[in-house]
């Protein structure tokens, strides 16, 4: 081996450099679109054996969607007393925010688990004492997404609640608690640094502290 | 400040996410449209994908064809806990694996199929096209077990157990297989680009 010669463990990092760079997208060249149409049309499509259950997956699935103001499910499809007869649901805090989502019972003996429930709560509610702490626009948008987060929660409850134990719904269910729990969670370390911030940061006419 | 785009596009992330899932249930309830869409956000991952492990071009569109037409077909199978897109990358390199099983050939190592794969790969090239492209053709130009675990393990950033599950062998297996094709790459960029210095 001579002087010039890399080593074999640099020769393997500049490869694995150069293997790290190559695109990991490339469009075919041709659309394959139709071809694909083709033959999935040639089969039934993956039809649920259920309907109703099928029916109830789409409209909680919409839900999580987060479309503004909808209801998917319809005053028809909801009865709230077989809801409150199978969602075992605590009391709402008094200090807890005014949207906070109804808890979801999974099953008869099933519940949200307790440190997450309460984890939950002390989230919402450093995020009541410092969402003024937000410039106006991300304020806004935290509440608009967090509003619709819980109300998919809420619909897919209610859906739970016709189909109880139902998979993909309880599945649907714990993401978007999971998602809420993120964001509320992603906001409490925000406002955190913003109060850890210098008192004399630069504040703009608005009041706003930070940029989008 | 960066933290309230922070925030902003966790919600964006979190929008996404939700969208896809809304997709996914909507596909496994029979909607080609909302498959297409789907279709359409991963098309693109999946070919190149097919493209590097099958090393040639028409066989790669016959393999992103037949894993979205077996995503569909299972789609009611697919558990949301994981992501589509990991699914359908499992998918796909089951594809591909049944397609060179049936086919039995060593497409890549056919020079002009390497030239070929390696022109469509050069087209979406951003950092140094020209060594980049030598790159491509040579993987291209690997033996399927060696270009198989090379192209999971090194562009894709599977590990050892990962890929050897994909691929149905022994981690010892694939480690074996990464450094063979380790070697022959260096080798063969080794010459190419001692022949570019001396031209």
């Amino acid at each position: 081996m001579t002087q010039d010669e890399p080593t074999a463990g640099h020769a393997a990092a500049r490869l694995d450099a150069r293997l790290s760079e190559l695109p990991l997208e490339v469009a075919p060249g041709r659309d394959l679109w139709p071809d694909i149409a083709a033959r999935i049309d040639e089969r039934a499509p993956p039809v649920a054996p259920a309907t109703r259950r099928a029916a109830w997956l789409w409209q909680a699935a919409a839900a999580v969607v987060l479309v503004a103001g909808s209801s998917l499910l319809t005053a028809s499809l909801l009865d709230r007393s077989v809801l409150q007869q199978q969602s075992a649901v605590p009391p709402v805090p008094a200090n807890a925010h005014a949207t906070v989502v109804m808890p979801a019972a999974f099953g008869p003996a099933g519940q949200l688990d307790p440190e997450y429930v309460a984890t939950r709560r002390q989230l919402t509610q450093v995020l009541d004492q410092r969402i003024a702490a937000l410039p106006t626009s991300a304020r806004a948008k935290l509440e608009f997404n967090l509003g619709e987060l819980r109300r998919a929660a809420d619909e897919i409850n209610a859906a739970l609640a016709e189909q109880p134990g139902d998979p993909l719904l309880e599945e649907l269910l714990l993401k978007t608690y999971q998602d809420e729990l993120a964001v509320l969670s992603n906001v409490s370390q925000l406002t955190n640094s913003l109060a850890n911030e210098p008192a004399n940061m630069p504040v703009s006419p608005t009041g706003e502290r930070m940029q989008l | 400040m960066a933290h309230a785009g922070e925030v902003v596009d966790e919600l964006q992330r979190v929008r996404e996410a939700a969208k896809e899932r809304r997709l996914v249930t909507s596909a496994a309830d029979g909607s080609a449209v909302a498959f297409e869409q789907l279709y359409r956000r991963h098309c693109a991952r999946i070919h190149a994908l097919c493209l590097r492990m099958t090393g040639n071009v028409a066989t790669a569109e016959d393999c992103t064809q037949e894993a979205f037409v077996q995503a569909w077909r299972n789609l009611r199978r697919f558990e949301t806990r994981s992501a589509f897109g990991t699914w359908l990358h499992r998918i796909a390199v089951n594809a591909v694996l049944q397609q060179t099983r049936r086919r039995a050939e060593s497409l890549g190592a056919e020079d002009s199929v390497e030239r070929e794969v390696a022109d469509v790969l050069a087209d979406h090239l951003t950092v140094d096209p020209g060594r980049s492209r030598d790159l491509e053709t040579a993987i291209a130009g690997l033996p399927p077990g060696a270009r198989h675990v090379l192209v999971l393990v090194g562009v894709y950033g599977h590990s050892h157990e990962e890929a050897s599950q994909l691929l149905g062998i022994a981690v010892g297996t694939c480690k074996a297989q990464l450094h063979r094709a380790r070697a022959l790459l260096s080798a063969r960029l080794g010459e190419t680009e001692w022949n570019h210095d001396a031209g």
